[in-house]
């Protein structure tokens, strides 16, 4: 047996800053160590944008530590380090990720690799090439699917809703079990379904809480507000920047414009920047089963990723006049079209710039949500904001409420809870435990958290064995714990329930049979048979619920329980009564011994 | 609609308190315990008196929270202090909460303030003032009035009447000066220096006794004297009726607002004054939507009033559980925003609304 048995979590996020930026968790299960996403840091332009792989050991090289790596989806804060990781640290051990991830994690690779390198002529950076040797180590994996890593560690994926190929990830060694979510809602959206997972009780389950405490506006509201924002831009002859990711939001947003643009007659143009774009179109409609009905049942009759008021753009169509609405990346407006787009619109206050999305430190977007209004760009060039800033936040994760529904499904039995921001959620923690009595912790960047397991050890038993303890007392109760008596086996890694006698047979040992005598003197001048028979009615009665018999040889036998009578060698007026008893009985042979030297009861015939 | 702003709470709550900071507080009013307490920091659009063209965030955040065994029916923050009290079923006993947001986000529970002969008594309603020391005013009868110090628990003030009527508001029009309402609807005044039981104010048409009555009092700026506006008291048959404390042998005026019927009872009715939009109320309780009134066009007649603008979105929610529509359990005006309230549902929503200001009027 192993001594004691645990989990131990270790998170290599971000460091003393404590904002969202990365993700990157390493849990050791069973002796097994498992990395849970790689992401990148956006907002830091050193070498503090990438986890500390140093941590997780100092000379031993990473491919022997690690067992394998997962990725939850394709944002780059949870797989952003990914190629830095496997070909500049150095690991050569498996990658883990779903379909739509590994197709989609490399093209936002290599468009953020392209920024830094080719515009910010960044040096100490992974390469294409990296990016492709990186993604030849990935494992592609379908949802549901048992996947085994080796002969003991197993890991299977869930849908988490969130965003296209974003799943909650169960790794299991033995019967020893921790499911991580990566970041997953509970609520559908227009075209993403939400987080299910079965009831799969794992020891653990990792959660992120950065949206615990928040309570949502309404989805309804926000479109409402975000609709009537660009109307109005437009209408007075504005142009209207929606800087997105590629591939999440933006496809959201257009569904929503396309129908509101329909039910309003509106004629401004609605462009949706290319190359990256198109492909994430491409993909969406590879892989449609990831969508949500509505959008399944809907692309059967109407393509929903074809869009008749919206068409490609064209970098010369940002000089044309009039209004309009544009889809540009990168999302943060931290480098290329978005942020070209958006130098040539800042001066004018007809226009509007809507945020769909959290903008990291350090990034344009970041800085003017912030307030500020004159932007230092290259060359020392000060850009002056006239145009309206504006933020719609749609991304779904999680809220306290999710959370919750999320433990009810899986059953965990232990909680752990990630959060980017050096929050205080105590009040959450005691909410889990008080509602699901389960252990929650929530332990900050670089801390190491242990936690002990129970494990459930199988034991096959034997069908006579079965038979007898059903035999002798209630019927089962699958409610209650029934407590059974054998022999435990163990052979050959095997573990089995057995009869002793059959134990014994097995290994050709001699069953011993131990038997008590005891001693009881009584007063009784009388002669034995009477004694014998004073003794006989005295247990009779108040024995009832025993077996009490009075047999011929002159003894009495209480079940197993043997009694006779003599006389005292030296004094005829003591009897002497022997108990005997086998080393099964000796309860009741105990009993019995000490009521007899009570003595007998006057006045018993 | 100017904003609208629509959440859903884990549970439904029937209070909405400010507190410091513009903080709002709810809670949980389920009869089978697990009730939380949440005091929430609301959207940057609700923090400043202009909307600026930058919000940010739209959403509330949990700042921090405390768990209740009993169904929350009342909350009132003590002003300059970091406690807050509430009252509900079974009887009319206070609890003490503490809330700390610098070390913790959990709202602990400190005592309890016992009321003589409470059990089984109707929950106490309350009222808070930091004067001389933080006190709270509560009771959940005439004869039960009493003013305890929070920290100490030493009883203040106890009304020496032997009324047993029920309460169903109570308030501090300053630190001396109790208004008292009876769910008959007689308004009744006291001091809290003297000893005499308290005086009947006002009262209202023998008609319309057997109605439940609330009512709604003026928060003015600090310092001045609230006595100065109206009080407005709002019965369980939709009848409203205006009152100057300074002459309260007539009724300032007076007018009754559509109720639906049959009327869905007086648990939730609720009426208070703008603070920032001068003679105007809203009432809610009667159904899912929120009326808005101008009383300066009321006269004394009683006669139907038209509300300035009515908030139907609870009544669109559905998602009720026993299958009623929801009913609108609170409501509360932006103590700044001039046309921006705050309402709360038995299904859960909490709205945050603003009206468009038509021209020449509110």
């Amino acid at each position: 047996f192993p001594e004691m048995s645990y989990l131990s979590f270790f998170c290599l996020g971000p460091g003393a800053g404590q904002d969202v930026g990365r993700s990157c968790i390493l849990v050791s299960i069973a002796g097994k160590n498992v990395m849970l996403d790689c992401g990148m840091h956006m907002g830091y332009n050193d070498d503090r944008r990438f986890p500390d792989f140093s941590y997780i050991t100092q000379n031993g090289r990473l491919t022997d530590f690690l067992d394998c790596v997962i990725i939850s989806h394709f944002h780059l804060d949870h797989c952003g380090a990914l190629p830095y990781f496997s070909e500049m640290v150095g690991y050569d051990g498996p990658i883990y990720m779903t379909h739509p991830t590994k197709a989609i994690c490399p093209i936002l690779l290599e468009d953020y690799r392209k920024i830094t390198v080719d515009k910010k002529g960044e040096t100490n950076f992974f390469t294409s090439q990296m990016i492709k040797d990186c993604m030849k180590k990935v494992v592609a994996v379908h949802l549901h699917q048992t996947v085994q890593v080796d002969e003991e560690l197993e890991i299977k994926a869930y849908y988490a809703g969130h965003v296209l190929g974003a799943a909650m990830f169960q790794i299991k060694v033995g019967c020893e079990s921790v499911v991580y979510t990566g970041d997953y809602n509970m609520t559908p959206d227009r075209h993403l379904g939400a987080a299910w997972i079965d009831k799969c009780r794992p020891d653990l389950l990792i959660t992120e809480s950065t949206y615990a405490t928040t309570i949502r506006d309404s989805k309804r509201c926000r479109e409402r507000d975000f609709l009537k924002k660009v109307h109005e831009t437009v209408e007075r002859g504005g142009k209207v920047l929606i800087p997105v990711f590629a591939l999440g939001r933006a496809q959201e947003l257009c569904i929503l414009l396309e129908t509101f643009w329909e039910r309003m007659n509106l004629k401004a143009p609605i462009y949706f920047s290319t190359g990256l774009t198109e492909k994430a179109n491409h993909y969406y409609k590879l892989f449609i089963t990831w969508t949500n009905q509505k959008i399944r049942k809907t692309f059967v009759q109407r393509n929903m990723f074809e869009f008749k008021h919206i068409k490609a753009f064209d970098r010369a169509f940002a000089d044309n006049p009039g209004p309009m609405v544009v889809f540009a990346t990168p999302g943060m407006l931290h480098a290329g079209q978005s942020l070209q787009i958006f130098r040539k619109w800042a001066g004018n206050e007809k226009n509007m710039v809507i945020m769909p999305g959290y903008c990291v430190q350090g990034t344009v977007g970041h800085k003017i949500l912030s307030g500020q209004r004159k932007l230092e760009m290259e060359g020392r060039q000060i850009l002056e904001v006239k145009m309206q800033v504006e933020y719609m936040s749609f991304s779904a994760h999680a809220d306290a409420k999710g959370i919750m529904q999320l433990i009810r499904q899986a059953e965990p039995r232990n909680v752990l809870l990630v959060h980017g921001e050096a929050k205080k959620m105590e009040f959450l923690k005691q909410k889990i435990e008080q509602e699901f009595h389960v252990s929650c912790y929530m332990p900050a960047n670089g801390e190491t958290t242990t936690i002990f397991t129970n494990p459930s050890i199988p034991v096959d038993i034997s069908l006579g064995l079965l038979k007898r303890e059903t035999a002798i007392g209630l019927l089962p109760d699958a409610k209650k714990p029934k407590l059974m008596h054998g022999t435990l086996m163990m052979k050959d890694n095997s573990f089995r329930l057995v009869s002793p006698e059959q134990a014994l047979k097995e290994l050709g040992l001699a069953e011993h049979q131990l038997r008590f005598t005891c001693r009881v003197h009584i007063q009784d001048p009388r002669k034995e048979h009477e004694t014998v028979l004073r003794v006989y009615n005295h247990l009779k009665g108040v024995l009832k619920d025993y077996s009490v018999q009075h047999l011929p040889d002159g003894s009495i036998t209480v079940e197993s329980i043997l009694i006779q009578a003599t006389a005292h060698s030296e004094d005829q007026g003591t009897k002497v009564l022997l108990v005997s008893w086998t080393y099964q009985d000796e309860e009741l042979g105990s009993y019995l011994t000490s009521l007899l030297k009570k003595g007998l009861p006057q006045g018993t015939a | 609609y100017q904003d609208l702003h629509t959440f859903e709470l884990q549970a439904p709550t029937r209070l909405i308190e400010w507190g410091r900071g513009n903080r709002v507080c709810v809670a949980g009013y389920g009869q089978s315990g697990g009730n939380e307490i949440l005091q929430l920091l609301p959207p940057p659009t609700l923090q400043v008196k202009e909307t600026q063209g930058l919000c940010p965030e739209r959403d509330f955040k949990v700042e921090c929270g405390g768990f209740s065994d009993r169904p929350v029916y009342s909350l009132k923050y003590v002003p300059d202090t970091s406690l807050l009290v509430t009252s509900g079923p079974p009887d009319s006993s206070l609890q003490v909460w503490q809330v700390s947001a610098e070390d913790s986000d959990v709202i602990k529970s400190l005592s309890a303030i016992p009321t003589e002969n409470g059990a089984g008594q109707p929950w106490a309603k309350m009222a808070t003032i930091s004067a001389r020391a933080p006190w709270v005013l509560h009771g959940s009868r005439l004869a039960s009035v009493q003013v305890t110090e929070v920290e100490s628990r030493k009883k203040v003030y106890t009304a020496a009447s032997g009324s047993s009527e029920e309460l169903s508001g109570l308030a501090f029009l300053d630190c001396n000066t109790l208004l008292l309402c009876c769910a008959k609807g007689q308004l009744c005044l006291a001091d809290v220096r003297q000893p005499q039981s308290p005086l009947e104010a006002a009262s209202v048409p023998s008609a319309l006794c057997g109605e439940r009555w609330c009512m709604g009092v003026g928060r003015g700026p600090q310092g001045s004297d609230s006595s100065s506006q109206p009080v407005a008291r709002l019965s369980s048959g939709g009848h409203l009726t205006l009152t100057d404390l300074r002459r309260t042998s007539e009724s300032l005026a007076s007018a009754r607002c559509r109720v639906p019927s049959p009327a869905s009872g007086a648990e939730f009715l609720c009426v208070s004054w703008a603070p920032a939009l001068e003679g105007c109320l809203a009432v809610s309780g009667f159904d899912g939507t929120v009326h808005v009134y101008d009383t300066r066009s009321w006269d004394g007649s009683g006669g139907e009033a038209e509300p300035i603008f009515v908030h139907k979105g609870h009544a669109f929610g559905g998602w009720d559980s026993g299958g009623s529509p929801p009913l609108v359990t609170a409501h509360t005006w932006h103590p700044q925003k001039p046309r921006t309230l705050l309402s709360a549902a038995s299904d859960g929503s909490l709205h945050v609304w603003d009206w468009v200001q038509s021209c020449g009027k509110f």
